[in-house]
């Protein structure tokens, strides 16, 4: 699961264009890393299609931090097993 | 032209959505429409799709509903497995001088006409996103540019319809999604056969070509909107009225 954890910070530091590095796990995306709600959509569609998964879009209010983020991807990388 | 794509049309069973549905299907696309209460019309619509080898999806839905909307379009890309294009459609009148409308009269036609819109492109728009492609065609009026008496409900929402069209052209824009309208004159369907005979004589003189237009010639522009040939038109709205709008 470690793996997957470093993946999808990979994967949004690439889309929100920061070095994952910087990414804190618990940090707000809106308020601190300047995500937008196009941005979280593209997270969303990232994670969706590296995983081959569908998270409705109705979750997308929750994506706020990475980990967060981690949590629900997991949710639903659990279900397709 | 639209090989292989999916399409869905709101107000499909008559009219301009009628020809709007059969001119995508026509040129290679499966479609989905909505329609609200002839359900005979729309069982006709979905056997011509049928017979033009494409796939067919006619569903009762009230625009106004979003849970509905939703719902149609979810199951849309549940049965056809994607989505491409938006053709929002689905309207009504209720003409009246201002000082004899209802509330009523006024909130249904911006409850089907603008908020039904919304919610059609509301449940779409994330599927166009994620996939970074999509194309909105909205159906406005000239009433919604130039005024027309009597129509203070209607021209209310078709203006609206206007705006809503390159805000979202905009805001969508960086995800290869184009958003456009086009904006009929006098028509030749439903709509318009319920007014007086005299009446529309009277218009049709009106109008520089000297007659109404019929629903191929605007289902030829959403075409022209919708395909490759349009790929740099964006938040623009084409008139389609005779030159009725030049005066």
């Amino acid at each position: 699961m470690q793996d997957i954890d470093a993946e999808i910070k990979e994967l949004i530091a690439t889309i929100i264009e920061k070095d994952a590095s910087q990414i804190d796990p618990d940090a707000r995306f809106i308020e601190d890393l300047g995500v937008d709600s196009m941005m979280a959509l593209e997270i969303l569609a990232a994670i969706e299609k590296k995983y081959k998964i569908v998270i409705p879009e109705e979750r997308l209010p929750e994506f706020i931090t990475l980990n967060a983020t981690i949590k629900i991807a997991k949710e639903y990388l659990a279900d397709k097993k | 032209m639209f090989k292989d794509k999916v399409a869905i049309v709101t107000g499909g069973s008559r009219g301009i959505g009628r020809e709007i549905v059969l001119m995508l299907a026509k040129n290679g696309a499966d479609v989905a429409f909505t329609y609200l209460t002839n359900k005979d019309a729309a069982e006709e619509v979905a056997l011509e799709i049928k017979k033009l080898g494409r796939r067919a999806l006619a569903m009762q839905v009230d625009t106004r509903d979003f849970d509905k909307s939703k719902e149609f379009i979810d199951r849309t890309k549940q049965e056809f497995g994607r989505l491409d294009i938006l053709v929002n459609n689905a309207g009504i009148t209720k003409d009246k001088a201002l000082m004899m409308m209802s509330k009523e009269d006024w909130l249904s036609v911006i409850d089907t006409n603008l908020n039904g819109l919304f919610n059609l492109a509301r449940n779409a728009v994330v599927t166009f996103l994620k996939q970074k492609s999509g194309n909105i065609v909205n159906i406005t009026s000239i009433t919604g540019i130039v005024g027309m008496a009597r129509q203070t409900n209607y021209a209310a929402s078709k203006a609206g319809i206007i705006g809503f069209t390159k805000a979202l052209a905009k805001e969508v824009a960086p995800y290869n999604i184009r958003v456009n309208a086009v904006a009929p004159g006098f028509i030749g369907t439903d709509m318009v056969a319920g007014l007086k005979e005299e009446y529309k004589k009277a218009l049709a003189e009106n109008i520089p070509l000297g007659r109404f237009g019929e629903p191929a010639e605007v289902a030829n522009a959403v075409k022209f909107l919708l395909s490759e040939e349009a790929r740099f038109i964006t938040g623009q709205v084409v008139v389609i009225d005779g030159g009725l709008s030049l005066k």
